[in-house]
């Protein structure tokens, strides 16, 4: 599965970058909002994993722009240190289709974004 | 002894007692500077600010930006605006009534409609054109207010009334902010459990040849050219030192109208901005300040180091030397304004300690460098030459170049922005130059302020007077 | 400026040619000297502190390295027993020695400090693993026994990240600490440690707690499991922060059970107290709140009075709109607009009731019942 991950703070992007990658995803990686929506043509993902406090353009930037261009395909998984009620359902009414916050599991991060790989294969 | 002994004795011993008084105070502001930046940097070490961006409990903040005829920039700058690190926000833009199209714009980019909104009008202020929000949900913190035409401290006054949480953060919208700017300002207004913190002032810096990419500061250098690269010193010095010092004494009365935070409910109810000074950003922290006094309410003005905004500065002596005509003319009407504070011992260390300082030393400073400088120049050409003369100057100068070469140490043990050891010898070397050829032009620009100020007295006097007592029996009558 | 009157003054006074000559050069040589030694230190800083940073890029390759080996290291994936596993997380020699080193151990704490806070599940228990193989709990250890503030306050943070659960009992002391920095990490750290029980320490303590270090232990809690504690114990506490913070609890934790506990502090004598009851009502109430908080509406300050009136937004009924209504010629624009929006927000018979006010035809609250409308609506 291509999945693109905007993320500003380096360390946790190459854990991201790994740790995908050893599930045998292709892994574009951008360090803020406006790049992210920037690779969103060229990259074409099938799943978008995006943290929300970002330079440029928040996360929930991004999941308007994803939401825009692909308003059936490519799911949007956010991963924030935001875990407050309003920041979560104003994610998921702008079309969100999975909420993670931090501190987060490595693992059920792996489940979750298998999930959304079985529903394309279907 | 004749009388013209006297009186160069009663001048020379006048001016001998003013110069150790002001020595006394650059070593003060120096060993109080580096206790307060210690202990704030200790503290600072290990805070964990992500704490408050995802928080409920977090206190709400208005960010207010007026605008006036920024059109070609204005859509990036409110978009930096929007991505700030804080989650229980509100963005006020006050267009200004602008010339240009900004507001158009706005409403293009963000998708923006007309909202039906009563304005509470507890500031008086030039009447509002219109409120307006985005249709967008991803920008459901952003509000533009349309106003006429009445200058920053009108349009702070709009956005006073039009915000509705407690704490509001005022900047230039042109500034370029760092994304944890609003968690480390939010922070001292929750600190405290024994005093109120009603402002918390943060550090501006200059942007000059910074690269600076869609709102966002990306790379720090040094300025290029001579006058930002002069001022990058003295804002350092200024900031670094002497505002540090100043909070260390709980003393601050000035923080500056690009980056400050306020308490809304206090600025409402001393009045808010005073449109009449060109000085609305120091006259409002003077008057919160009295305003807590005369209420002997505990209190507190806070200070936050950290390099969080970044500002374009003046490249050319033109706009430079109007900008310091403004600044000391809001210097003297804030000072005028507030007379009554003047070695009052009701006042506590405001009175005795802060007004005194800004008086003399800010005030009066260029004042007396101006006629001792032509005292001692006639002094010189009257009388045989006399070699000890040189001396004397470049004594004076480089106590002066010593303040300054510690203010580029102090940044240098602390936030060290221009990382090149090239850029540190080049500020020295700036060091040395300002006495000579920057500071006598800084020192005209304020002298032609007074000057200003003094024509506009004996012009429209009345005028001046009227409105400027006017506004402060606006202020003694709410404050009793 | 000082040095310059000081001199004219000299021509003035019978001083001898010579001393004076001497006396300007002492002063004008300690000055230069006091710039030259200014900059001389700064160079010699800025050299040292160079040499650091290059070798930051070093100490990040390989600390990296050590993080990436315990987060990812799955030992049910990859099928070997718990020594093997041991082993592959164990850091190299190389690592252990940058431990020896002041700076680079300080940097590689900072790392797996980092990565640490982002993580849960068995990537965190890794990397409390790699924390103690390399030692660095032991050093954490001995910054406990420092005598400046801010290096005791920084260890007790770093354990306390890194749930080194074992040396709770070395922490209690602190809570109570004349430093406001080390008792707010203790603090925090109890919390970590033994989730809501740890909260012991509100009844010792004798300082205020600070809105922010109310907010981190709130949020230190909502990483533990929910445990109904008793806190009406600190409803009736002296320290008025301890009943805030406890009011804070009732209202995060939806306590129903200790509704008719906190409308007794309605009436408590501190006035941030009460604010905070209003807030907690405002989100757990009954049929009668609305009651009680109109039969203290006169009691209060302005302040309060508002935030009853915004609570009563969320909680008002029907039985409420005779008040609400008689608030609407109230001298406070402010005031107004919220018991408006409260009288909206009950429903069609408080939108109608607010309509057909006398003065809703005219400025202002017209123009507010147009506002209303339109939040309504959107």
């Amino acid at each position: 599965m291509k999945i693109l991950v905007a993320e500003d703070d380096q360390l946790m992007l190459k854990m991201l970058e790994f740790r995908l990658k050893k599930d045998g995803h292709e892994i574009v990686v951008t360090h803020d909002g406006r790049e992210a929506v920037a690779k969103l043509e060229e990259f074409k993902p099938d799943l978008v994993i995006t943290d929300i406090m970002m330079p440029y353009l928040s996360g929930l930037e991004v999941v308007g722009a994803v939401k825009k261009k692909y308003p059936h395909g490519t799911p949007v998984i956010i991963l924030s240190g935001m875990g407050q009620e309003n920041v979560v359902l104003e994610a998921f009414q702008l079309g969100a289709d999975d909420y993670i916050t931090k501190p987060f599991s490595p693992n059920e991060l792996s489940v979750r974004v298998h999930r959304f790989d079985l529903s394309i294969t279907k | 002894m004749s009388w013209q002994t006297f009186i160069l004795h009663v001048f020379t011993y006048g001016i001998l007692l003013y110069s150790i008084l002001l020595l006394v105070c650059y070593v003060c502001i120096g060993a109080f500077s580096i206790s307060e930046t210690r202990t704030y940097l200790n503290k600072n070490s290990f805070t964990d600010y992500r704490v408050l961006a995802s928080s409920t409990e977090a206190p709400s903040i208005s960010v207010l930006a007026p605008a006036y005829n920024e059109g070609t920039t204005i859509i990036e700058n409110v978009r930096s605006l929007l991505s700030l690190h804080y989650n229980n926000l509100e963005v006020i833009i006050i267009n200004d009534g602008s010339k240009d199209d900004s507001l158009e714009k706005l409403i293009d980019a963000y998708d923006l409609y007309r909202i039906d909104f009563f304005v509470n009008a507890q500031l008086a202020t030039k009447p509002v054109r219109g409120v307006y929000k985005s249709r967008n949900p991803v920008y459901r913190k952003l509000i533009v207010v349309d106003k006429v035409n009445g200058g920053k401290a009108d349009a702070l006054n709009v956005g006073v009334n039009i915000a509705q949480n407690n704490y509001y953060v005022c900047i230039d919208v042109d500034c370029v902010l760092e994304q944890d700017a609003l968690l480390k300002l939010a922070k001292p207004f929750l600190e405290n459990a024994t005093e109120r913190v009603i402002a918390a002032g943060g550090v501006v810096r200059i942007a000059n040849s910074c690269q600076i990419e869609g709102g966002r500061l990306v790379k720090v250098n040094l300025a290029k050219q001579f006058l930002p690269r002069v001022q990058t010193l003295e804002y350092i010095r200024a900031f670094l030192l002497s505002r540090m010092a100043w909070t260390r004494l709980n003393g601050l009365l000035l923080i500056s109208g690009a980056f400050g935070a306020f308490d809304r409910d206090i600025v409402i109810k001393c009045g808010g901005y005073n449109s009449e000074t060109v000085g609305e950003d120091m006259e409002l922290v003077v008057r919160m300040r009295r305003y807590m006094e005369e209420r002997d309410e505990p209190y507190r003005v806070s200070f936050i180091p950290d390099p969080l905004c970044w500002t374009e500065a003046p490249s050319t002596f033109k706009i430079l030397g109007r900008q310091r005509n403004r600044w000391a003319r809001g210097t003297i009407e804030t000072l005028r304004i507030h007379k009554k504070m003047f070695f009052n011992p009701n006042y506590g260390l405001l009175g005795m300690l802060s007004y005194p300082y800004w008086l003399f030393f800010e005030f009066m400073a260029p004042i007396i460098e101006f006629f001792g400088t032509i005292g001692l120049i006639i002094y010189c050409l009257s009388g045989p030459i006399n070699w000890s003369l040189f001396m004397i100057m470049l004594g004076v100068l480089s106590i002066g170049v010593l303040y300054s070469i510690f203010a580029i140490l102090m940044e240098v043990l602390t936030y060290n922005q221009y990382k090149q050891r090239k850029d540190i010898l080049r500020l020295v070397l700036v060091a040395i130059l300002e006495p000579v050829i920057f500071h006598p032009f800084v020192v005209w620009s304020s002298i032609r302020g007074n000057f200003d100020l003094l024509r506009k007295h004996n012009g429209g006097w009345g005028e001046m007077t009227r409105q400027g007592f006017a506004t402060e029996k606006k202020t003694v009558t709410k404050l009793l | 400026m000082f040095l310059a009157k000081l001199l004219i003054l000299n021509e003035f006074l019978p001083v001898a040619y010579f001393s004076r000559v001497h006396y300007q050069v002492i002063v004008m040589l300690s000055i230069a000297g006091l710039i030259i030694s200014l900059l001389v230190y700064m160079l010699f800083y800025m050299y040292f502190k160079s040499k650091h940073e290059k070798k930051h890029d070093k100490w990040r390759l390989i600390s990296d390295l050590l993080i990436h080996r315990a987060v990812f290291y799955d030992a049910e994936e990859e099928d070997i027993d718990e020594t093997e596993a041991q082993a592959a997380i164990a850091a190299t020699a190389r690592a252990k020695k940058l431990m020896h080193n002041k700076h680079s151990r300080k940097f590689v704490t900072g790392e797996i400090l980092s990565a640490k806070k982002n993580m849960t599940g068995t990537a965190s228990d890794n990397l409390k693993q790699l924390y103690q193989q390399l030692g660095l709990d032991k050093y954490a250890l001995k910054s406990l026994k420092s005598r400046l503030w801010h290096i005791k306050a920084k260890a007790i943070q770093e354990l306390t990240v890194m749930e080194m659960s074992e040396y709770v009992n070395q922490l209690y002391a602190f809570t109570n600490d004349q430093v406001e920095l080390v008792r707010m990490e203790a603090q925090t750290a109890i919390v970590q440690f033994n989730g809501f029980e740890g909260l012991r320490f509100l009844d010792i303590i004798t300082y205020p707690i600070s809105d922010w270090q109310q907010i981190k232990l709130l949020q230190q809690l909502a990483h533990v499991p929910p445990v109904n504690i008793s806190i009406d114990g600190w409803l009736r506490s002296e320290n008025n922060s301890v009943v805030v913070f406890a009011l804070k609890l009732a209202r995060n934790y939806h306590r129903f059970e200790l509704h008719d506990d906190i409308l007794l502090c309605l009436d408590h004598a501190d006035q941030n107290v009460r604010l905070e009851v209003i807030n907690y009502l405002c989100e757990i109430y009954t049929d009668d709140t609305t009651d009680e908080l109109i039969s203290r509406f006169l009691k209060e300050d302005f302040k309060n009075q508002l935030a009853m009136i915004k609570a009563m937004q969320n909680i008002g009924s029907e039985k409420d709109i005779l008040f609400l209504l008689s608030l609407l010629d109230n001298e406070s624009h402010e005031m107004k607009l919220t018991a408006a929006r409260a009288l909206a927000k009950i429903g069609k018979s408080g939108l109608a009731s607010l309509q057909g006010h006398a003065l809703a035809k005219s400025y202002p609250l017209n123009e507010m019942v147009l506002q209303i409308k339109g939040e309504l609506a959107a």
